[in-house]
């Protein structure tokens, strides 16, 4: 299977001296990854640099498809922090952000924000004022804008911590959902249960480096230890 | 006493009475300030908004000098944009001296680093997270740029606001480029400086008043802002 996202050598250093150093990383079409690890270990880090947010000082972050510009790549990939930011405005124009930016005609604009909400058990949300919503609901209209122009990597940063138990079940069965259509997506999370509920492959990080890699080359030893360490 | 309530009444009647000469110093204050925070918007909130958002090197720098800009006494602007400005100087072939465009160049010399300061105040006290949402959609920087405005419209409204209160008060520009032509470039603030020299207080007033009027407007417009 064709690697959605391809990181080589890749190294980010912050000013605090932390240090994060990921060599070699392809995540494949329609799979779905659980990135685990210790608070402080580098998760939102390694989403930020796989969202072309944060750029490495050294290394490679390349797309399947070639050479493309920033921008373009960018468009390709969407990242849903643990606190997502919405758009003044109402949830309506928070989705059409996306797709005005990618050139989506208005019917069809109307046509995927109409499925997307009813997606997220949102229906009837259009004309909501985004300011207006609760924690879970701006949770929710993040991932229906996230995914509202068909990214082919979908990056979620904690999606669950603020959502309720029947939200929860909800999310997971999405989550389960998109891979089918080739979206892959990479979620962050400290809850173990909630990968093997999803068949997610494991990527553990530790102080900046990724102790197994989810094709194969996983060093067993260093995985166990940490799963035995975290419940 | 009597004097004050007489010299009151009088520019009070002035005003209800759209007297003339009130009408041209108020049109033409209200112009060239118009003008001039129009162009010190259109240089102060893209420059305010690089600031806030470009990280480069000298940047604290730019900002202190824009600071220093923000202090400027209005005499000293009209003073060096009249060397400029002046026959012998650089622009001297133009003839822009003692017209309203003189005017409007210095006075957008005095609002544009306020603008800039406050859209920078404003860019540093948004929700860092505007950008970042910006840009994983897809956003180029320029358009994750203009989102940022867009989210952050009632602090730039207030920047302008603020230039436009600093330009339509200052008398120093307007007296010393202006030159106080009177149907030209006299504006309330120098009609105000001379009809009180002449001895005509009430006239001084009746443009006092309008331009209190003016300031008190654009106070509540800004707290009306700040407020939302």
């Amino acid at each position: 299977m064709q690697p959605v996202i391809s990181i080589r050598d890749v190294l980010l250093c912050h000013d605090k001296g932390f240090r994060l150093s990921i060599d070699n990383l392809d995540l494949l079409q329609g799979q779905i990854y659980a990135l685990t690890g210790p608070n402080g270990s580098g998760k939102s880090t390694l989403l930020r640099i796989m969202a072309l947010l944060s750029l490495p000082q050294k290394g490679k972050v390349t797309f399947a498809g070639g050479i493309m510009d920033l921008t373009e790549q960018r468009k390709r990939v969407t990242l849903v922090e643990q606190s997502p930011y919405l758009f003044q405005g109402t949830v309506s124009e928070n989705l059409q952000y996306g797709l005005k930016l990618r050139g989506v005609e208005k019917e069809e604009q109307s046509r995927r924000i109409k499925l997307m909400l009813s997606i997220v058990g949102l229906e009837g949300f259009e004309r909501r004022m985004a300011k207006e919503l609760s924690g879970g609901e701006i949770q929710r209209v993040a991932l229906a804008r996230a995914l509202v122009f068909k990214p082919d990597l979908l990056l979620l940063d904690e999606p669950t911590a603020n959502i309720d138990s029947n939200s929860l079940q909800a999310f997971e069965a999405l989550l389960s959902k998109l891979t089918r259509y080739g979206v892959t997506v990479v979620f962050s999370t400290h809850d173990l249960s909630q990968s093997d509920r999803l068949g997610a492959e494991l990527l553990q990080i530790e102080n900046g480096h990724l102790i197994n890699r989810p094709n194969g080359a996983q060093d067993d030893n260093d995985a166990n230890k940490w799963r035995n360490s975290h419940g | 006493m009597g004097y004050l309530s007489d010299s009151f009444i009088t520019a009070v009647g002035m005003i209800f009475s759209f007297d003339r000469e009130v009408q041209l110093a108020v049109w033409t204050s209200l112009y060239t300030s118009s003008c001039s925070i129009v162009i010190a918007a259109l240089i102060g909130i893209p420059a305010g908004l690089w600031l806030g958002i470009k990280p480069f090197c000298g940047r604290r720098l730019m900002i202190t000098l824009l600071n220093t800009l923000m202090a400027l006494p209005t005499v000293v602007v009209g003073l060096v944009l009249f060397g400029i400005f002046s026959r012998q100087g650089p622009l001297g072939s133009l003839g822009l001296l003692f017209t309203p465009w003189a005017m409007i160049a210095g006075q957008t010399v005095l609002a544009a680093p306020i603008v800039a300061n406050y859209v920078l105040a404003t860019v540093n006290g948004a929700d860092q997270r505007i950008m970042d949402t910006a840009l994983t959609l897809g956003a180029t920087p320029f358009q994750a740029g203009v989102q940022l405005l867009k989210e952050i419209r009632f602090g730039v409204m207030a920047a302008v606001i603020a230039g436009f209160g600093r330009v339509i008060a200052e008398v120093g520009v307007a007296m010393m480029l202006g030159g106080n032509i009177r149907g030209t470039t006299r504006t309330m603030t120098t009609a105000i400086a001379l009809e009180t020299s002449k001895g005509e207080f009430a006239f001084g007033l009746s443009l006092g008043i309008v331009l209190l009027c003016v300031a008190l407007f654009v106070n509540l417009f800004l707290n009306f802002l700040q407020q939302r």
